[in-house]
């Protein structure tokens, strides 16, 4: 029964879902339409569940399928704050327009599912089927600007990176499986430590999973796609996609690095490499290369939506950054990081969706003078993207200092170098891109966009929690840390 | 005594900003100025309670942040930051005062101003680094979107310099911040922790070379700095700010950020890096000298108040770094009062160059022929001649004048250097005397140029904030004692620490 709820929040979004695809087949033309609000109460109601998860302690249920502990709880979550703001976003989205935002709720609420279950598998099978659910999903909702030529192109490059990152994870974990005879992660930890495979072998297993992971958490050298499916996909959806299959990625890379390629070192709180592969230092290169590529290809884009799209490369980067030191301190600063870019990215793609409306361009150059039509929003996304690349007072910033504190305490003095240049380079993108926003504000001749009291108390209810993450730095930073502590129970 | 004025000081502003985002117009310009002054008088009060003869921090506040990474609020006054407390006190007001009437986006200009003003002292008051790095990034926005939104025909450009200069000096200082904090054992980013010689002797490992920690904190500290105050040859987007922001957005910078710039760098490299301070006082000095005089050269060719302003403070800085490096207590304490001095003085002399070309339109008083533009302006507007007289004479340093004081101090104390240094600051500030004087003989005395005739004098508004500027310089300048009584015991303490 202990079993049954502790998958609730799960359940909870199974039967809404169930709910949403029943209330669209049975629809005949009612004029009261409750499917926003159903979807929204299930993900609240699976949020409540989540905090409730809490109270039971950590666990491993359905015979160590599934691990619910503190870092599953933590990134669901994520997930699921995440999917309310990408239902409360639409509603005066014309990109999404409301005849077809059944499906669009649908698909949000089913990727949800599908990262909640990514977050805590602790079985190769279940992480590979979830993964895959979760993709699939992307591509759906990377191809819903169906008239799009842009967006169907960005789904079907998705699709193909995507079946061969999946590709590349079944071969890995057919070794992994074929040498340990176990699909329990915890258990393939156990017979490593006993029996070692041999350093080739693990060097190619980690290079076959990190090749997928990198698609997953859209580092080099699967980078490419990224921008192309967040610039083709519709803008909402680019928001969804930004934060969370990403997120997803880096939840199940840490569980599958940290338990399957590492092992607890005599120092509590850090791992090192298990075997003879030192794949940090691999990851450490993409790490670095993922930064700096990511940060100066921002800075030749046009397109707004494309340049927001490489900044988030380079975020990608600097998350890893978090990742290889394989300590707590700085797990959990990439926790951290993961929930300042959950409101700064939702809230720039918000911007950029409100723009792209009233403009039916994201091209920078169509963008001048906007500053001057519609004030708040402006200011908002200024805000926004100087707190994704971390400028000094926003609470981006106190992420930036504890990934790259956490790459210096390593001794990886080279990594925070390229990390502080390819930092001062997205701001140099950010400052290009508020230099179109504001300049010629004078010359503007349109008239101001029609105000809205929901847009900014959107806006608001994304920037006060943003700013609180920076204000209670401390409790969000001791809340991942405590995440990280259930890892193994 | 804990009365948490140093946090009063530092938020009433950033709450007067709030207000700027909800209050309709005419109401907000009054919550704006209200904010400001209440500000000010809480740090008039803070100064004014502050124990003679104490050299220790005073009013502390202090309380963990994040608590994981050893950052604390931690807050406190001694010598060093109280005269920039007064100064900012007096500069916030007026400038709000100044941009009263403003047509277009007045709340949001207001706002701007109120951020500034809690990011300035704040960055003046911290006595965290990470707290200080904290308040001083915040600092670095406003700027982007005073100039960039107000400023004149290239102010995106003019924006778009000054903040990728300030990320850029901002990246340096972090990377020196992070650098400091781990080299210390148990982490810390309290400037009391990290005082005292703790970094003597560290070093790390850079590309299998060792390298001294507090040297490379060190250059890395004064570059990023560099960036943020007008620095020859780094003055570039300076320059180009003063000539394209509006002239309360160039006093701004000028009088309130530039000397807070200086203040870091003497409280930071002072208290911290003692030992690559000693080293490296000819550079600071050189550095200082060179400002001097391509400042005093640059600012002798201008036809245009902005830019004479711009170089008047690369200058004024100069002499500023001058008093720094020279270690001995006189030209220190000169250094600290000179920046109060030139905050004033620079916010004097762009005030009534933005009365001017607000007048006028424009502020050029040489034409490409060198005759004057503008002339006798005595005559019709007595009261603004005035004012712009007193700015003038202490910019220059006349006896009885603020300017003079400060300068005298830095000069004196700078013959333990070298005497040729005097030689040369004497030289660079008669040169000042020439051509500021010449300024002011081209536009107020002498006969009009024609086509301009009649000049309208200062209203009742212009007066009421112009007189706290000059009346500020008047009484520093008359009876320095108790400033001077302030800041001594804790130059003291600092000098006893390098040597």
């Amino acid at each position: 029964m202990k079993e049954f709820f502790l998958i609730l929040p799960e359940i909870c979004l199974t039967l809404t879902l169930a709910f949403i695809v029943a209330g669209e087949i049975t629809y005949s033309g009612e004029r009261v339409r409750l499917i926003g609000a159903t979807a929204l109460l299930g993900l609240s109601g699976a949020f409540i569940q989540t905090v409730i998860s809490y109270e039971y302690g950590p666990a491993q249920v359905f015979g160590g399928v599934l691990s619910i502990d503190g870092f599953s709880l933590f990134f669901k979550l994520i997930f699921m704050i995440l999917g309310i703001i990408a239902i409360l976003s639409v509603s005066q989205s014309k990109e999404i327009a409301p005849g077809r935002r059944t499906e669009y709720f649908a698909l949000i609420l089913a990727s949800t599912l599908a990262m909640s279950l990514v977050a805590s598998a602790a079985d190769m099978v279940l992480a590979f089927l979830s993964l895959l659910f979760m993709n699939v999903i992307s591509y759906f909702l990377a191809a819903y600007g169906q008239r799009s030529v842009r967006s169907t192109e960005a789904a079907v490059k998705y699709l193909a990176f995507g079946a061969v990152a999946n590709a590349l994870l079944l071969y890995a974990f057919a070794i992994l499986f074929a040498s340990t005879h176990t699909l329990n992660i915890y258990e393939i930890h156990k017979a490593l430590i006993l029996a070692p495979l041999s350093p080739h072998v693990m060097l190619v297993v980690f290079i076959l999973c990190f090749l997928s992971l990198s698609f997953q958490m859209g580092t080099f050298p699967m980078y490419i796609l990224v921008p192309d499916v967040l610039e083709g996909a519709p803008t909402p959806v680019s928001a969804f996609l930004s934060v969370g299959p990403r997120a997803a990625g880096f939840a199940f890379a840490t569980r599958l690095l940290i338990i399957v390629f590492a092992q607890p070192s005599s120092v509590p709180g850090h791992w090192q490499v298990l075997g003879e592969v030192n794949w940090t230092e691999i990851v450490s290169v993409v790490s670095g290369l993922t930064m700096l590529i990511g940060s100066l290809l921002a800075f030749r884009q046009k397109g707004a939506k494309r340049l927001v799209s490489e900044l988030v490369v380079a975020e990608s980067g600097f998350l890893l950054m978090g990742l290889l030191v394989l300590d707590e301190v700085g797990i959990a600063a990439l926790l951290y990081n993961l929930v300042v870019q959950l409101f700064a990215l939702t809230g720039i793609f918000y911007v950029l969706a409100f723009l792209f409306d009233e403009l039916k361009s994201d091209h920078l150059s169509a963008m001048q003078g906007m500053f001057r039509r519609a004030v708040p929003e402006c200011i908002c996304l200024v805000i926004f993207l100087l707190c994704l690349v971390g400028s000094p007072p926003m609470p981006g910033f106190i992420g930036k200092f504890t990934l790259i504190g956490a790459a210096i305490r390593h001794q990886r003095l080279a990594l925070a170098m390229v990390a502080i240049v390819s930092m001062v380079l997205s701001t140099a993108s950010v400052a290009r891109m508020s230099y179109h926003l504001i300049g010629h504000f004078r010359e503007a001749s349109s008239s101001p966009v029609a105000e809205s009291t929901w847009r900014k108390m959107l806006l608001a209810s994304l920037i006060i929690p943003m700013a609180l993450v920076g204000v209670f730095a401390n409790f969000v930073l001791s809340w991942a840390g405590q995440s990280l502590g259930f890892i193994f129970w | 005594m804990n009365n948490h004025l140093i946090s009063m000081t530092v938020f009433f502003p950033l709450l007067g900003a709030i207000l700027q985002a909800v209050l309709p117009t005419p109401r907000s310009r009054w919550a704006a100025l209200a904010a400001s002054v209440c500000a000010s008088i809480c740090a008039i009060v803070l100064v004014a309670t502050m124990q003679a003869n104490n050299a220790e921090l005073q009013a502390i506040e202090s309380f963990p942040w994040v608590g994981s990474y050893a950052i604390s609020y931690e807050m406190g006054i001694d010598g060093l930051n109280a005269l920039l407390v007064i100064l900012i006190a007096i500069l916030f007001p007026v400038l709000i005062s100044s941009e009263w009437d403003q047509k277009t986006g007045a709340r949001g200009m207001h706002g701007l101003f109120l951020i500034l003003q809690t990011a300035l002292f704040g960055a003046v008051l911290a006595q965290d680094l990470f707290l200080q790095f904290f308040f001083w990034g915040l600092s670095a926005l406003p700027f982007y979107f005073l100039v960039g939104i107000w400023g004149g025909e290239g102010r995106e450009k003019a924006a778009f310099r000054s903040v990728v200069a300030a990320s850029l000096g901002d990246a340096l200082m972090f990377a020196a911040l992070i650098l400091i904090y781990y080299s210390v054992e148990p982490h810390s980013f309290a400037i009391k922790d990290l005082g005292g010689g703790k970094l003597a002797g560290k070093m790390f490992d850079f590309l299998g070379h060792p390298v001294s920690v507090s040297t490379a904190a060190f250059a890395l500290m004064s570059a990023g700095l560099s960036l943020r105050a007008p620095v020859w040859p780094v003055h570039g987007w300076f320059t180009e700010i003063a000539q394209e922001a509006p002239p309360s957005v160039v006093v701004a910078l000028a009088a309130g950020s530039v000397p807070v710039a200086t203040y870091i760098f003497v409280r930071v490299c002072y208290l911290l890096f003692p030992m690559a301070l000693g080293d490296a006082t000819q550079l600071i000095v050189g550095v200082g000298i060179i400002n001097l005089i391509m400042g005093g050269l640059c600012a002798a060719s201008q036809r245009g108040l902005r830019r004479l302003l711009a170089f008047l403070c690369l200058s004024e800085v100069g002499i500023v770094l001058m008093g720094i490096g020279s270690l001995s207590p006189t030209g220190l304490v000169g250094a600290v009062y000179q920046q109060l001095i030139l905050g004033l003085g620079l916010a004097g002399f762009g005030l009534f160059a933005g009365i001017i070309s607000e007048r006028t339109g424009h502020s050029i008083f040489l034409n490409t022929k060198g005759e004057r533009t503008f002339g006798g302006i005595a005559t019709t507007a007595p009261l603004i001649s005035v004012f712009a007289g007193i700015v003038v004479a202490s910019l220059i340093g006349f006896p009885g004048f603020a300017g003079f004081v400060g300068h005298a101090l830095v000069i004196i104390g700078s013959y333990s250097i070298h005497p040729v240094t005097v030689m040369i600051a004497g030289g660079a500030l008669l040169l000042a005397s020439y051509y500021l004087f010449a300024m002011y003989r081209g536009i107020f005395l002498g006969k009009p140029a024609e086509g301009f005739e009649s000049f309208q004098d200062l209203t009742f508004r212009e007066k009421a904030y112009l007189s706290p500027v000059v009346l500020g310089l008047l009484f520093f300048g008359l009876y320095p004692k108790p400033l001077i009584e302030l800041i001594r015991p804790t130059v003291l303490t600092l000098l006893s620490t390098v040597k």
